[in-house]
């Protein structure tokens, strides 16, 4: 009987929910985008460029960070003593000129006249100093510190210059230096760097300034008059904390965001397919500075054989992994460096397709199928290891296609995808495992000291796979004392034909970074140059008539 | 007798509806070695994430698998988690139930003790802490599955020994100086065998989920052996695109636990004495 009442109630409503909900179906579909983003529009300095981050930085003091969360924004905030230019060339971004000794231990570098904090302090050869005393402060803990802490003396002569010397020349100096930020001495000296205010309250001397930053939601940075470098075209950046790919996806359809990094699938199928993505959507792909591996155990047996490794190299389909994985955006190395660049050495071929080469490796290193069960085996043993990877999309396909070739040759192989944490803390940094997919990621200068070095392997370090090989080792402590470029270019060259032949690991492909960027923003380089599409993002604009009302759902959501 | 409750519940309609179910999904999961269109393990590059056609019926995944063999054997493996890890959480339940509710006393307080501690902890977290130090498997999963999900067949078995212990055909057999075996095995366990198998049956429903919930984490069945959950979790990334990656394993899933459920709500209907209408 109550429940009767209700209902009479309500049923005078229905007509209203139904309009309601026919105005909110017409809604979805009455705003056509009319936009032509592909006419010329002349340069202008305004508007707001929206990112999308999938993780809140910890903080805005990169050195303390240690994460990209955090140096993707404070990278518009602060500057380093030196940068790379387009093609990158090492240029100064606070520095005028640098100078190195005659015995290329110590580096001199004269700092632009006039530079001024955001706050309008002067910015002085003494907050380098500062910046250098804190990096290398037992008290920062910082992951960056190993580099700087080979300066055995810092001075500053007078305000405009900063004078380091290390013990012996060390040929990755200037790089290390493009990687400082340099920080204010007047706002941090005698705080705590882990706990200071400054990290979500930062001052800067680069393009960009904080302006607000709501926890969980977003971060807003806007145009600092008195950046050294003079104006950027863009006034306001802001960064959204968006945890979810797909929900990132979804923001960039519903125009919520200007651009994202993308998969490949997202890339040549899901907005191709759409031609109203495309329409409003531009495309960039650029050849990144990181590789995908399948890299061995080297302290398990067999992987100790180098017919072992070498047979697994060749029945291993790389052109089928970047086809099927990377829906072809990706490309064959050869050596651990970026193709195309100076480090990477053209000479080097790829190890081939080949399995019937791998068979006859593994029968010289004793594998044979004796009990005719389709798998080959060694004093009774069958040939069977476990590759294990990250909960990576990418990782895990590239395991299955490598499961199934080996299987081709008689090899036995189980896959096992983990969580991120316990992938480190239980398998890697124990050395607990016979084979892993797994990536790097590598900076600029071609010193890889600390992944192949044989003093590298202690629990943590980067050299997991315990790799020993004394040419290798002598290679890389002369590719760290070389300031002479050309004879430097050689011995990395000679390092990677060492380490190809070698095999202890099997590259399987340098993929692209995909992006997508919303067509109103412009002055974007395509093709990419070697620095990337980011490198001149001071440049970009936003013409007035392409930018979003400001007044929409996110500057509502932002306050 | 069990002839005669089998065919009351089945004139039940929407029991009989889940045995179809089950009984087609069982049916298509045995024969999938030989209806599968393809090798559900056959990676083909040049046709990934392909839309369902009258060549691939559910389509293609993103190595180009053809995803309705790869559902048929995924089937197989389900319905093998489900059946077995409830095979064994009955086994434990019956003996655990069967020793507190026949000797009671202080053992039965330290099994139902036990009991109530396994059943305050939630068992999804518990499955996923113990998977996190095995090697996960189906056999693991299994287990695990099993030894986390005895506990109301436990309590049911007790409850049932309890009052039976208390009837005149049992008081006349132990006066007749029956033994605590003959007891058990020839009066008090078949007796108590009907409420055990309705609860069974509900119980593999709840493992088909939890398989399925445990793959799509990444912690089920491991590649590139297909079960519905890791089918699902490769369709998450591309939902609004490549939807008949998610559609079909969910639905899957769905009818799957659906007609378990009804089935064994019908048994239960069937057996329980208060829905008789004698």
């Amino acid at each position: 009987m109550v429940q009767n009442i209700r209902l009479n109630r309500l049923l005078p409503l229905l007509p209203i929910y139904v309009v309601c909900i026919s105005a909110l179906l017409s809604c979805g579909k009455s705003v056509e985008d009319t936009t032509d983003y592909n006419k010329q529009y002349p340069t202008e300095a305004g508007g707001t460029l929206i990112d999308a981050s999938t993780a809140e930085p910890s903080g805005l003091i990169s050195m303390v960070a240690g994460e990209s969360a955090s140096s993707a924004i404070s990278s518009h905030i602060f500057n380093s003593l030196l940068k790379y230019d387009k093609n990158l060339d090492l240029e100064g971004e606070l520095v005028e000129n640098w100078q190195i000794s005659s015995d290329h231990k110590t580096i001199t570098f004269k700092l632009k006249p006039n530079l001024k904090w955001a706050d309008g302090k002067p910015l002085t050869s003494a907050d380098v100093l500062f910046t250098w005393k804190l990096v290398t402060d037992e008290k920062t803990r910082s992951p960056y510190a190993s580099d700087y802490q080979l300066v055995k003396k810092a001075t500053t002569p007078d305000a405009l210059t900063f004078s380091v010397t290390y013990d012996q020349a060390y040929a990755p100096a200037l790089d290390s230096w493009a990687g400082l930020q340099i920080l204010p001495k007047h706002l941090l000296e005698n705080q705590d760097i882990h706990t200071t205010a400054f990290a979500r309250n930062p001052v800067g001397s680069h393009y960009y300034k904080l302006d607000s930053w709501t926890h969980g939601e977003n971060l807003k940075l806007s145009r600092n008059p008195t950046s050294v470098l003079g104006a950027a075209k863009i006034d306001k950046l802001v960064t959204r904390i968006i945890p979810d790919n797909s929900a990132q996806f979804l923001e960039l359809m519903a125009d919520n965001i200007d651009l994202m990094a993308l998969d490949p699938i997202k890339y040549s199928r899901i907005i191709p397919a759409r031609p109203e993505l495309q329409k409003k959507l531009a495309l960039y792909k650029e050849l990144g500075n990181s590789y995908t591996y399948l890299g061995f155990n080297l302290k398990h047996k067999p992987f100790d054989d180098i017919r072992v490794r070498k047979a697994i190299n060749y029945a291993i389909d790389k052109q089928e992994i970047i086809d099927g994985v990377y829906l072809g955006l990706g490309i064959n190395i050869a050596s651990p460096y970026k193709p195309g660049t100076r480090w990477s050495n053209p000479d080097l071929q790829p190890y081939s397709y080949d399995p019937n080469k791998a068979k006859t490796l593994l029968k010289e290193a004793g594998f044979i199928d004796s009990d005719g069960d389709g798998i080959l085996d060694r004093d009774g043993k069958p040939f069977s290891f476990e590759i294990i990877t990250n909960q990576n999309k990418e990782r895990e396909k590239s395991a299955v296609l490598i499961q199934r070739r080996l299987k081709d040759i008689g090899i036995d192989v189980q896959i096992r995808a983990i969580e991120w944490a316990s992938f480190i803390s239980r398998f890697i940094k124990t050395g607990d495992f016979d084979a892993v997919v797994l990536g790097w990621s590598l900076g600029l200068d071609p010193d890889q000291f600390s992944i192949w070095h044989s003093s590298q392997n202690q629990p943590g370090q980067f050299n997991f796979i315990g790799y020993n090989n004394p040419q290798i080792d002598q290679l890389l402590e002369q590719g760290r004392l070389e300031m002479d470029i050309d004879k430097r270019t050689k011995i990395y060259h000679e390092f990677a034909k060492v380490l190809l032949e070698d095999s202890p690991i099997i590259y399987l492909s340098a993929g692209y970074g995909l992006s997508a960027i919303h067509k109103r923003v412009k002055g974007i380089d395509s093709p990419a140059p070697p620095a990337g599409i980011g490198y001149n993002s001071h440049e970009w604009y936003i013409p007035s008539p392409l930018r979003r009302i400001e007044t929409g759902r996110n500057e509502i959501s932002a306050n | 007798m069990n002839k005669s409750i089998f065919r009351k519940a089945l004139s039940n309609p929407l029991a009989l509806i889940g045995f179809i179910i089950i009984v087609s999904v069982f049916i298509l999961a045995m024969l999938a070695p030989v209806i599968s269109p393809f090798d559900p393990n056959n990676i083909d590059v040049k046709a990934i994430l392909l839309a369902p056609s009258w060549q691939h019926w559910m389509g293609t995944d993103g190595l180009g698998r053809d995803v309705l063999s790869r559902m048929l054997h995924g089937g197989r493996i389900s319905l093998l988690v489900g059946l077995v890890a409830v095979g064994i959480a009955t086994a434990i339940g019956i003996v655990l139930g069967a020793i507190a509710g026949y000797y009671r006393g202080w053992i039965d307080t330290l099994i139902m003790r036990l009991v109530d501690v396994m059943l305050s902890i939630p068992s999804f977290f518990l499955i996923l802490a113990v998977i996190a130090f095995l090697t996960p498997s189906i056999w693991n999963i299994m287990v695990v599955i099993g030894l986390t999900s005895w506990m109301s067949v436990t309590r049911l078995v007790r409850a049932e020994f309890l009052s039976l212990s208390g009837r005149e055909f049992v008081l006349a057999s132990r006066t007749l100086g029956a033994k605590d075996a003959r007891l058990i095995f020839t009066h008090l366990l078949p007796n108590s065998l009907t409420p055990i198998i309705v609860s069974a049956v509900l119980g593999v429903a709840g493992a088909v989920l939890m398989e399925s919930g445990l793959s799509f984490l990444g912690l089920g069945v491991q590649a590139p052996q297909a079960s519905w959950g890791n089918i699902l979790t490769d369709g998450k990334e591309y939902i609004q695109f490549a939807w008949w990656l998610s559609l079909f394993p969910g639905l899957a899933i769905l009818i799957t636990v659906l007609g378990y459920n009804l089935l064994g709500e019908g048994l239960r209907d069937a057996l329980d004495p208060r829905s008789n209408n004698k």
